[in-house]
C-alpha cells in the first residue's frame, strides 16, 4: 500500500473534499476505511483475547462458583466471559475487523491499480522537489541522442524505461517491483478468506465424537454443540484397537484398524493413529482417545464332573445367564485379591425351587469348585476388559478455503515486506548554449537505504557513459 | 551423571555468560578487541550448541524414542537460545556493529540459565507430538521468537541512544551505538523477518492441529496468545508503514511485543493450562 507521506498528501485532499459536505453515510464510510479503526480493533482484539486465556473457558458453572462471588459470576456469565470467543460481542469485533479490511480494500485498491496502470511518466519541477533522491547535471549535445543513450543504460542497469515527449523535453521512466503495492491487499484478502472458510466450516460442517468397542460398529455420532446427533449414511467398524507403551508405561502409540461399511460392503479399510486420520467422503476420523468398556466381562469355564467341557461363559456384571437343565448363574462381585489368594469372582447360582447360593471361585485354582460336588464345576478364567477406541469425527468443507487464505496471507506479507517498488525518472530538456539539462530522480517504497545505493550506481553508470562519450566525441 | 548433550549445553551456558560479560565490558571499556572476542565466543557457542542438539537427537534414537530435540521445556529453552544466538550473529555480520551483543546475548544467557534449572532428561514423546508437523511448527515459531528477541534488545538500545541524541550528549557508552536512525531501522527489519515466521508458525500449528484433532483453531491459551503476539506486531507494522510511527513509540511497541512473546512462549505453559503441556 502507500507509504506514510504519500498517503498523507492524498488523503489530506480527499478529506478536505469530504469535509465540506458531511452526510452521515460518508462519515460512516470514512470511519470504516480509517487505519485508526484498524489499529483500534487490533488492540481491542488483542486485549480482550487475554481475558479468555486467564478465565478458563467452557467449564461447568460449579467450577466458576467456587472461584467467584455470586455477583461477579452473574456479571461474567451475562457478558459471556465463560465462552467469550463465541460470544456475540467478540464475533462483532471480528466482523468489524473483516468489514474494515474489506472497506479499506474497496477504498484504496482502485486507486492503487490506477496509479500502477498510469504511472507518472514525466518528471516536473514540483515532483522533483518531493522525491527523496534527485540530481541535476548538464551535457553537451542533442536531447534525443542523449535520451537514446540513457534509455539503453537504464535498460541495462535497471529496467527498460518508457519514453515520453512533452513540452520539448524527453522523459524516461523505469520501474521495478510494482507488485509490492499489492502485497498488503493480498494479505488482507487472505485474512477475509480465512474468515469465510471458518464460517463455511461452522455452517456446513460438524464436529463430533464416537466411542466404538473392539469389534463394534457405529454410524450414529454424538455431536458437540448445536445439533443433537449425526447419522452417517454408512458405518465405521473398529476391527481392532491396540496400545503400545514405553517401558515406563506411558502410551507410545495407539491405533485402530477401521473399516468403512456402506450398503453392507466394506469400501475402505485403514489403520489410523494419532496424527494419521481416515478420510471418507469429506468426513475425517481421528484417533483421539481410548478406554476400557464399562463393566468388564468375567470368563467362566463350565465343566462336567468328569472333566469334559460343557460351555464357556462371558458374564457381564450381574447379568444372569441360563444354563439348560441346571439353573441361572450370574457374576456378582470381583475381588482383585480375595483373602490373599489372588483374583476371584463371586458367582451366584439359582437353581429352580431352591434358595440362591453363592460361591467364590479363584482364578489361580481352577479345580477348587470340585469340592462342592455339584453336577457342574465352574472355574474363573479372569476378567477381560474390552477396549474401545475414541474417535473424533469432523467434517469441514471450509478447511481448504482457510488454507487458501493462509497461503495468500503469507505470500502477500512476503511481497509487501521484501519487494520494493523502485522508480527512476530522467528528464532531458534543451538548455542554453546548446547544452542538455538533465534531471534524474528516484523513489522506493521499501528499504530506501538499499535503493539509495542502487540509484547511485545507476547514476554512476550514466556518468561513466557520459565521460566515455565525451572522450569519443570531443566537442 | 549428566549425558554428553547436557554437558555440552552447560558449556554453552558458560560461553553465553562469557560472551555477555565480554560484550558488556567491551562496551564500557570501549575496547573493540574485547567485542571481537565476544563474537568468537558466540561463534564457539553456536558450534557447540549445534553439536549438542545433534548429540541429543542421536541419544534419543539410542534410547529408542528418536525425535527432534524440541519437545519439552528444557529442549525448547536451549533451542530458543540457539536461535537467538544464530539470528544475532547474522545481524552482527550484516550490520557490522558489535554493541548489539551486549543487549541480545544476555537474553540467550538468561534463557540457558533458566534451562539449567529445569529437568534435562530425554523423555519419550506422547503420540500427539509424533508428527512431521512438529519440525516445521517449532522451527518457524522459534525463528520468529528469536527475531523478536533481537528486535526488543535493539529497541532498548534505541531508547537509550535517542535520549542521548536528544540531550545532544556525546561520548560515553551509548556513543558507541549505531545511530538512532540505524537502530530504529533494525528494530523494524528484525520484525519484518520475525512476523512472517510467526505467521508460518501459527499456520503450521493450525494445520497440525487439524490433522491431529480435526480443528485448526480451538482458542486454546497458547493459540490465543500467539494470536495476541501476532496482533501486537500487526499493529506495529500498520502504525509504522501507514501512520509513520518511528522511534520511541515504535521501540516501545516492539518491547511490548516481545513481552507478549515471552508470555506466549513461557507464561502460557507455566501459568495457564492447555494443549502445549511441556511446562507441567
Amino acid at each position: 500500500m502507500e507509504t506514510a507521506s504519500e498517503a498523507r498528501t492524498e488523503r489530506a485532499s480527499a478529506t478536505v473534499e469530504r469535509e465540506r459536505t458531511k452526510p452521515v453515510a460518508t462519515r460512516i464510510w470514512n470511519f470504516l476505511i480509517s487505519i485508526k479503526l484498524a489499529i483500534w480493533i487490533i488492540i481491542l482484539l488483542a486485549v480482550t483475547s487475554i481475558l479468555g486465556t486467564v478465565i478458563q473457558q467452557n467449564q461447568p458453572p460449579e467450577t466458576y462458583r467456587k472461584v467467584y462471588e455470586d455477583w461477579a459470576y452473574f456479571l461474567m456469565d451475562r457478558i459471556n466471559l465463560f465462552d467469550m470467543y463465541h460470544s456475540l460481542w467478540f464475533l462483532f469485533l471480528l466482523s468489524l475487523f473483516a468489514l474494515n479490511l474489506a472497506c479499506c480494500t474497496i477504498d484504496r485498491l482502485p486507486r492503487t491499480i490506477r496509479n500502477i496502470r498510469n504511472p507518472r511518466l514525466t518528471l516536473d519541477g514540483a515532483a522533483e522537489k518531493t522525491l527523496p533522491l534527485a540530481e541535476r547535471w548538464k551535457n553537451k549535445g542533442d536531447v534525443s541522442q542523449w535520451a537514446e543513450t540513457y534509455r539503453s543504460v537504464l535498460r541495462r542497469t535497471f529496467a527498460a524505461p518508457k519514453v515520453t515527449e512533452a513540452d520539448g523535453s524527453v522523459h524516461l521512466y523505469a520501474e521495478k517491483g510494482a507488485c509490492s503495492r499489492f502485497g498488503a491487499y493480498v494479505t488482507h484478502a487472505g485474512i477475509v478468506i480465512v474468515f469465510i472458510g471458518a464460517i463455511v466450516g461452522n455452517v456446513f460442517g460438524f464436529k463430533s465424537y464416537v466411542n466404538i468397542p473392539d469389534g463394534g460398529e457405529a454410524s450414529h455420532l454424538d455431536a458437540r454443540g448445536g445439533k443433537e446427533h449425526i447419522d452417517l449414511p454408512y458405518s465405521v467398524r473398529n476391527n481392532r484397537f491396540w496400545l503400545e507403551t514405553y517401558p515406563s508405561g506411558q502410551p507410545k502409540k495407539y491405533a485402530s484398524d477401521l473399516s468403512v461399511i456402506e450398503n453392507g460392503r466394506e469400501v475402505l479399510r485403514k489403520t489410523i493413529t494419532v496424527n494419521d486420520p481416515l478420510v471418507y467422503k469429506g468426513v475425517w476420523f481421528y484417533q483421539s482417545s481410548y478406554g476400557q468398556e464399562r463393566g468388564a466381562t468375567a470368563q467362566v469355564a463350565v465343566n462336567r464332573q468328569d472333566g469334559t467341557s460343557l460351555d464357556s461363559l462371558s458374564l457381564r456384571p450381574n447379568e444372569p445367564v441360563n444354563i439348560d437343565g441346571y439353573g441361572v448363574v450370574r457374576g456378582a462381585n470381583y475381588e482383585p485379591d480375595y483373602q490373599g489368594n489372588g483374583p476371584a469372582l463371586q458367582l451366584v447360582i439359582e437353581k429352580p425351587g431352591r434358595p440362591a447360593s453363592d460361591i467364590w471361585i479363584l482364578q489361580g485354582r481352577p479345580d477348587l469348585d470340585r469340592r462342592r460336588k455339584d453336577s457342574l464345576v465352574f472355574s474363573f478364567g479372569g476378567l477381560t476388559a474390552k477396549m474401545y477406541t475414541g474417535l473424533q469425527v469432523a467434517k469441514d468443507p471450509g478447511v481448504n478455503v482457510v488454507w487458501l487464505g493462509c497461503l495468500l496471507l503469507t505470500a502477500g506479507m512476503m511481497i509487501s515486506f521484501f519487494v520494493s517498488h523502485r522508480r527512476v525518472w530522467i528528464r532531458l530538456s534543451p538548455g542554453p548554449n546548446g547544452k542538455v539539462e538533465v534531471a534524474a530522480a528516484g523513489s522506493a517504497n521499501r528499504n530506501r537505504s538499499a535503493f539509495e545505493k542502487t540509484f547511485a550506481s545507476i547514476l554512476a553508470e550514466i556518468r561513466n557513459d557520459l565521460t566515455k562519450k565525451e572522450k569519443e566525441n570531443p566537442a | 551423571m549428566n549425558t554428553l548433550n547436557v554437558q555440552l549445553f552447560d558449556l554453552t551456558t558458560l560461553l553465553f555468560g562469557g560472551a555477555s560479560g565480554t560484550y558488556i565490558a567491551a562496551m564500557y571499556g570501549k575496547k573493540e578487541t574485547l567485542a571481537r572476542i565476544g563474537t568468537w565466543i558466540c561463534a564457539a557457542a553456536a558450534v557447540i550448541s549445534t553439536i549438542a542438539l545433534g548429540v541429543r537427537w542421536a541419544e534419543s534414537y539410542k534410547m529408542g524414542i528418536g525425535r527432534i530435540p524440541v519437545t519439552n521445556l528444557y529442549e525448547s529453552l536451549v533451542f530458543f537460545a540457539w536461535s537467538v544466538n544464530l539470528f544475532y550473529l547474522f545481524v552482527e555480520w550484516r550490520y557490522k556493529n558489535r554493541t548489539l551483543g551486549a543487549f541480545v546475548i544476555p537474553i540467550a544467557f538468561l534463557t540457558m540459565l533458566f534451562a539449567f534449572t529445569n529437568e534435562s532428561g530425554i523423555q519419550p514423546l506422547v503420540p500427539a507430538l509424533q508428527s512431521y508437523w512438529l519440525h516445521a511448527h517449532v522451527i518457524t515459531c522459534f525463528v520468529g521468537y528469536a527475531a523478536f528477541a533481537v528486535s526488543a534488545g535493539v529497541a532498548v538500545m534505541y531508547l537509550l541512544k535517542a535520549k542521548r541524541e536528544d540531550a545532544k550528549a556525546e561520548g560515553g557508552v551509548v556513543g558507541l551505538f549505531p545511530s538512532a536512525k540505524a537502530l530504529d531501522d533494525l528494530v523494524y527489519r528484525s520484525i519484518i523477518w520475525g512476523f512472517p515466521f510467526l505467521t508460518a508458525g501459527i499456520i503450521t500449528g493450525a494445520a497440525w492441529a487439524n490433522y491431529a484433532w480435526g480443528t485448526y483453531w480451538s482458542w486454546d491459551p497458547k493459540e490465543t496468545w500467539s494470536l495476541i503476539v501476532w496482533l501486537v506486531y500487526a499493529a506495529f507494522l500498520h502504525a509504522r508503514i501507514t501512520r509513520g510511527w518511528h522511534g520511541r513509540r515504535a521501540a516501545i511497541l516492539s518491547i511490548v511485543g516481545f513481552l507478549a512473546t515471552i508470555m506466549c512462549y513461557l507464561g502460557v505453559n507455566l501459568v495457564l493450562s492447555g494443549l502445549h503441556s511441556y511446562g507441567s
